[in-house]
């Protein structure tokens, strides 16, 4: 029989998954999918289940005078109902659907590190940076960082997500689009997200296309010096290298993504 | 090990494991079947409930995350004159045909006028857009919605 904790406090759960490897739990949207191994659970799971969801420290939005700061629980529900900046809040409310973003979390898309996770693209182009805890100590590394790769991050066994800062910034305008098979409650085949302040400072990310999101920041300097939309999609194409799956295809996702951009970005120009 | 929290208004305690389904337990230690299992897989809205006022997939919560929670399901929420309008509506409308997506269906239309005073064609779709129905096409369910905004519905 395999053990299971529910602390409530930060300390509680960092002592649990230090003295061993554990499974943390949060909103479980994603663990629960992964069935074949839950069913049944009670008895196969080979490490111990920690519930997180009890620590409710973890569970507000603030914001500094540079930073708003996002407790690891957040709900996908209440990133899209807060104060934050639009071009935050309208991603998360295009997550999902509305049952799984009141119990799916803001840690949790992060740290799953899907591909296809949604949230990623997002708080990558607004340069986050998440802080990992651990008995021994915390750390706080850019989102870049963190994530290595498909469902890859640098997070050690004893290291609990805690808190997500996202910079405050002046930009005045974005762009979101997520392309799946429906309009909701799909992953995406692919993602594009733009923000930016008029033509002086801009980031654009490519999500669900390779296995990590696509984000140049050489790009985007040489866009803002020279507006050239071929040269910024020639650059954007010598990066992507998306494959076949189930989902969709190679050439699908790489030209809407290219696509999208380039639409979007002449009709910023045109208005300049 | 014990687990409290209230169903339907009142307080209950079961032994029962962190990691048994929240579904499992309404449907199996309550007896209360309104509550359904279709995918298991948190797409298709059947086995909806509501944990402290919010809509949540059963199927997607285990009872550690349901401690001390106030959890309604259908047969409670059937009992309220908010559900009874909703219920007009879906059979005038010719909302039902085998009814297992029905009690998940009713309660993500309440939790839809929780949002909007009178949701758009679009803000219904995106509302429902985690219930799956196998029978009516969606469209007697859409004209359900829209004939509660005709009557001025509102959440409470
Ligand atoms: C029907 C459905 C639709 C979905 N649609 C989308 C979608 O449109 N876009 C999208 O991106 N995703 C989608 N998802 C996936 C999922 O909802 C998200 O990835 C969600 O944000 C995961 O959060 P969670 O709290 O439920 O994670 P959990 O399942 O609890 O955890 C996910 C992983 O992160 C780890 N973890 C969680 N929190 C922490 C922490 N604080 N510290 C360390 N490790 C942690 C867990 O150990 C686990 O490995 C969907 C899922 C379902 C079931
Ligand atoms: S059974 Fe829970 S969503 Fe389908
Ligand atoms: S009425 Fe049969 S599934 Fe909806």
């Amino acid at each position: 029989m395999i053990n299971s904790y529910r602390p409530t406090t930060v300390e509680e759960a960092l002592q649990l998954i230090h003295q061993k490897r554990c499974h943390i739990f949060a909103g479980g949207t994603d663990l629960m999918i992964r069935k074949r191994q839950w069913q049944g659970a009670e008895r196969k799971f080979t490490q111990p289940v920690v519930f997180i969801n009890g620590i409710d420290s973890l569970k507000n939005i603030e914001e500094t005078d540079t930073h708003y700061i996002i407790g690891a629980l957040v709900t996908q529900t209440e990133m899209a109902e807060s104060h934050l900046p639009e071009y935050i809040r309208v991603p998360y409310a295009q997550m999902s659907h509305p049952a799984i973003r009141n119990i799916a979390t803001v840690g949790g898309n992060i740290v799953n590190a899907a591909s296809v996770a949604d949230s990623i693209p997002i708080l990558l182009a607004l340069d986050a940076e998440v802080t990992l805890q651990s008995v021994e100590g915390e750390r706080t590394i850019p989102l870049g960082a963190f994530i290595l790769g498909k469902y890859k991050t640098v997070r050690k066994d004893n290291e609990l997500l805690t808190y997500i800062h996202i910079p405050k910034k002046n930009y005045n305008a974005y762009y979101y689009k997520k392309i799946g098979q429906r309009k909701a409650s799909i992953l995406s085949k692919v993602s594009v997200f733009i923000v930016h302040h008029k033509l002086d400072e801009i980031a654009i990310t490519i999500g669900a296309v390779n296995p990590m999101v696509i984000r140049s920041v050489q790009l985007e300097k040489q866009f803002i010096k020279d507006h050239s939309i071929p040269d910024l999609i020639q650059g954007f194409k010598a990066i992507l290298s998306g494959v076949n799956d189930k989902r969709s295809t190679k050439d699908y996702r790489e030209t809407v993504a290219i696509n999208m951009i380039k639409t979007y970005l002449e009709g910023v120009i045109n208005e300049l | 090990m014990k687990i409290d929290f209230i169903l339907n208004g009142n307080a209950v305690s079961i032994e029962s494991t962190y990691t048994r389904r929240l579904l499992d337990v309404i449907r199996e230690d309550f007896d209360l079947t309104g509550t359904k299992e279709g995918c298991a897989e948190g797409e298709c809205g059947a086995c909806l409930v509501f944990m402290d006022d919010l809509l949540v997939n059963s199927c997607m919560v285990p009872m550690a995350n349901a401690v001390g929670k106030s959890v309604v399901t259908i047969e409670s929420f059937a009992q309220t004159e908010a559900y009874k309008s909703i219920e007009n509506a879906f059979m005038s409308s010719g909302a039902v045909q085998c009814g297992y997506c029905t009690p998940g269906m009713v309660m993500a239309v309440y939790e839809l006028f929780k949002k909007y005073d009178a949701p758009t064609l679009q803000q219904v779709k995106e509302g429902l857009s985690g219930n799956l129905c196998r029978c009516t096409g969606y469209q007697m369910i859409f004209e359900a919605v829209a004939m509660l905004v005709k009557e001025g519905y509102r959440y409470d």
